[in-house]
């Protein structure tokens, strides 16, 4: 960076302002008997975008915080670190090339949707068992594994992709259902001391165990599939100027400026069908519904008639598919380890807490969210090194702001 | 005091003795002096997280992240803490009567030719002032002071989280330590870690023999005296009121505070505690090894510290501890890789795994954990019988 003190005091300056919003409004609105429950994170948000200005005339006239202003405010602070960073760093590429701006956004919003698939799985097992799974990352490094065990196998390896996304799934599944029957059935029974603490500990024991398992079965060299489907060859409208689509068997190009690469493409596209089926089955079929009443209230779907220790081991055994397939269209992209799932789960921990726990529009928004944030930290931060090692640690401050200042996330309930 | 308990500090005290007495026949396997010490360090935080977790019910996967900022402030003060005698006028530096507390700058080591600010100004420097780096001890104190301020920190913000958050939060903030500790590479030395120096640095005399820098025996004794001394500390604390208001705040938090506890300043209490307890025990180990790297604060690390408390017995101290110490040894013994037929089982993985499996039947199975059945079960087994002889006395003398 050529002028790195400008962005760094604008952040200092944010976070000053933003920490005296935080504090002070809640005591404010509380002295007042106004309304404090949206008065931390509104303080906040306006604090770290306007500072003295904006905090003032809100501590003397105190107005009812609506969602409105606090997106507004966070916005306004997505384009002030935007403008200082322009300031700091005016030779970036991600200030000077558009088309690199738009390419990074496209890829953000292609891997987020992916993300998506992930953080859904887990937020229904939230809403569904009341329980996060802190496996949901060995379920989806579990996915990529046996898609690329198919691959390799003289049984499978000519098969279609979609087979070895089908074996993953099932497979995923299957374990997922077992875990459930075997250890979180008991939950229910009144058989466990505090049964919360009791879940959280035996999904990490899980982890820890299938983690190690998979290593001490297929070792910890990387592996990586080839890419599903290539692309036909594409060039719109025409050969001679083909500005607005041209694919070659590995890259898709749009308007002469978005690249994306065929595996991540293919893996979103996987992802976007899978998200509609599941939306299908979610708000279509008979079972879909029971899930979501036994989400709302266990009791009273007991009462209609739905048995909830067979919807929670569906719940978890599909929460666990969910991110085996996620895994399963990402072996394409990235090299496969058995540790792949530690970063996996982290994130979707960040998007699920960031779009309210047990929420799903709220967990395809974080997901969009994260991976547009990733992006841009791969993307624009000139210090490349440095970047990819700080990029979960970006997720983690997102959750650890999330948690402090509205522990419910975007469309949660209340806690 | 009746015979059980009399029967425990027996035991205790002879167990206490034995651990006090083993380097002599130790002493000529390095390796097993080794294990001793290492099983020690995770006594120390798998009875410290059991305190924090089964005691006060905040189930935190942060604790490794206080262990590594007591061992890394204690490297970072090795790196760049001097004391001299006299100004430098260079670096900048804290005079504290006569003698100069002088902070280096990190030179950093993708680019080496950030000048060092002390060698330089050595040549503007008296004749005669004394450059020292700083003592262990003074690194111990600022691993200790710097965990009591993470636990403090770590602590208060956690206040409002339940149970799941706060699972989630603390992964978070070990994560994104380790991150951090990873990436500033030009402070930190990223993966390469930081180099400690040994626990004493001179040698020391024990018992009337010299042990150098590199023997086994001191840092025995300061791992062991680490262990008894947070023992005892928690122990102390587990059953006064502190102990008996921290399960009242891990059962019902409302009910507990409706009962006059004061539930913030406890559950803040508890993180200090335990997070100096880890900071110390990072530091001593530090020392010990002489690196310390982020790798420390990896998943697996937080599991193993996890699986010795939960098969030990988490709502035991003494069991977690003895359960850490049990562990140490078996990941040890299972070490070793053999083959069956054409299979070569890498055992250095399996015994990972058997550890997950034996965790989650634990959690399972037998909710107080492997360890602590059979010292209750010790303590406890002629209570039944007093009991019988009691009523039967009190059956036959009705009117006494």
């Amino acid at each position: 960076m050529e002028h790195g003190a400008i962005f760094g005091w604008t952040m200092l300056w944010i976070i000053f302002w933003g920490i005296v919003g935080g504090i002070v409004t809640p005591r404010v609105y509380e002295r007042r008997n106004l309304d404090v429950s949206q008065a931390r994170l509104g303080g906040t948000a306006i604090g770290a975008a306007t500072g003295p200005i904006g905090l003032i005339p809100l501590w003397v006239f105190s107005p009812t915080l609506s969602s409105r202003w606090i997106t507004a405010a966070g916005l306004l602070i997505v384009a002030i670190l935007a403008v200082a960073f322009a300031r700091a760093d005016p030779n970036n590429l991600c200030v000077t090339n558009g088309g690199f701006v738009a390419s990074q956004l496209t890829n953000g919003i292609v891997i987020g949707i992916i993300y998506s698939l992930m953080a859904l799985g887990l937020t229904l097992i939230y809403s569904i068992l009341g329980v996060v799974s802190f496996a949901h990352g060995e379920f989806y490094m579990i996915g990529g594994m046996v898609v690329y065990y198919m691959s390799v196998s003289a049984l499978f390896e000519n098969a279609n992709p979609l087979v070895w996304l089908l074996g993953a799934a099932v497979v995923t599944f299957l374990m997922g259902v077992a875990f459930e029957r075997m250890f979180l059935r008991v939950m229910n029974t009144g058989q466990i001391e505090r049964p919360k603490e009791y879940a959280i500990l035996v999904t990490f024991g899980l982890a820890f165990f299938l983690q190690y398992a998979t290593q001490a079965l297929v070792g910890a060299n990387p592996v990586k599939t080839q890419r599903f489907f290539p692309f036909p060859n594409l060039d719109i409208p025409s050969q001679e100027s083909a500005w607005l689509i041209k694919t070659t068997s590995g890259n898709i190009r749009l308007f002469d400026a978005v690249s994306i690469p065929n595996p991540r493409f293919t893996a979103a596209a996987i992802a976007v069908i899978l998200l509609l089926m599941l939306m299908w089955f979610l708000y279509k079929t008979w079972t879909g519904k029971a899930l979501r009443a036994v989400s709302q209230d266990q009791q009273a779907a007991a009462v209609a008639g739905i048995n909830p220790n067979t919807m929670n081991t569906l719940a978890f055994g599909m929460g666990a598919m969910l991110a085996g397939l996620s895994g399963a269209t990402l072996v394409q992209v990235f090299a496969w380890l058995p540790q792949v799932g530690i970063p996996a789960s982290a994130r979707a921990f960040v998007i699920i807490v960031l779009g309210g726990m047990g929420s799903l529009p709220g967990a395809f928004l974080g997901g969009l969210l994260v991976g547009l944030v990733e992006a841009a930290g791969t993307g624009c931060i000139p210090d490349t090194t440095r970047a990819a090692a700080y990029i979960p640690a970006y997720g983690m401050v997102i959750l650890t702001l999330t948690l402090l200042l509205k522990p419910t996330g975007f469309f949660g309930r209340e806690l | 005091m009746n015979l059980n308990r009399m029967g425990g500090w027996v035991v205790g005290t002879l167990g206490v003795i034995a651990l006090l007495v083993a380097p002599v026949w130790l002493t000529n396997s390095p390796y097993l002096m080794h294990l001793a010490i290492t099983s020690f360090f995770y006594a120390i935080l798998a009875s410290s997280w059991s305190l924090l977790a089964g005691y006060a019910g905040q189930f935190s996967f942060g604790h490794m992240a206080f262990m590594a900022i007591g061992a890394y402030s204690a490297a970072l003060m090795g790196y760049y803490v001097r004391f001299t005698t006299a100004a430098t006028n260079l670096c900048r530096e804290l005079s504290l009567g006569g003698i100069w507390i002088v902070l280096l700058n990190p030179q950093g080591v993708t680019q080496t030719n950030t000048p060092n600010c002390l060698e330089m100004a050595k040549a503007t420097m008296p004749v005669g002032a004394i450059i020292m780096q700083p003592p262990v001890w003074a690194g111990l104190l600022a691993g200790i002071l710097m965990g009591a301020l993470f636990g403090f920190l770590v602590g208060s913000l956690v206040l409002r989280l339940r149970s799941t958050y706060l699972a989630l939060f603390t992964i978070g903030f070990s994560e994104i330590l380790r991150a951090v500790i990873s990436a500033e590479i030009d402070i930190t030395q990223g993966q390469s870690g930081l180099k400690m120096s040994p626990l004493f640095p001179g040698g020391i005399s024990l018992f009337g023999m010299e042990f150098g820098a590199a023997a086994k025996v001191p840092p025995y004794y300061a791992m062991l005296l680490l262990f008894l001394i947070s023992m005892a500390i928690m122990g102390w604390l587990a059953s006064s009121r502190f102990g008996l208001f921290i399960r009242a705040i891990r059962e019902d938090e409302e009910a507990a505070a409706a009962l006059g506890v004061h539930v913030v300043r406890y559950k803040v209490l508890v993180f200090v505690v335990t997070a100096t307890i880890a900071a110390a025990a990072g530091v001593i180990q530090g020392h010990y090894i002489g690196i310390i790297t982020p790798n420390i604060l990896i998943i697996l690390q937080m599991s193993l510290v996890i699986a010795m408390a939960v098969i030990g017995g988490l709502e035991s101290l003494v069991s977690a501890a003895i359960g850490a110490i049990i562990i140490e040894f078996m990941l040890e013994l299972l070490r070793n890789s053999f083959d069956i037929g054409p299979f070569s089982v890498d055992m250095t993985t399996w015994r990972l795994v058997f550890f997950g499996a034996l965790l989650m039947l634990t959690l399972r199975f037998r909710r107080n954990g492997l360890i602590h059945p059979l010292i209750t079960w010790f303590s406890r087994r002629n209570v039944g019988q007093e009991t019988v002889a009691n009523r039967a006395a009190a059956a036959a003398a009705p009117d006494a």
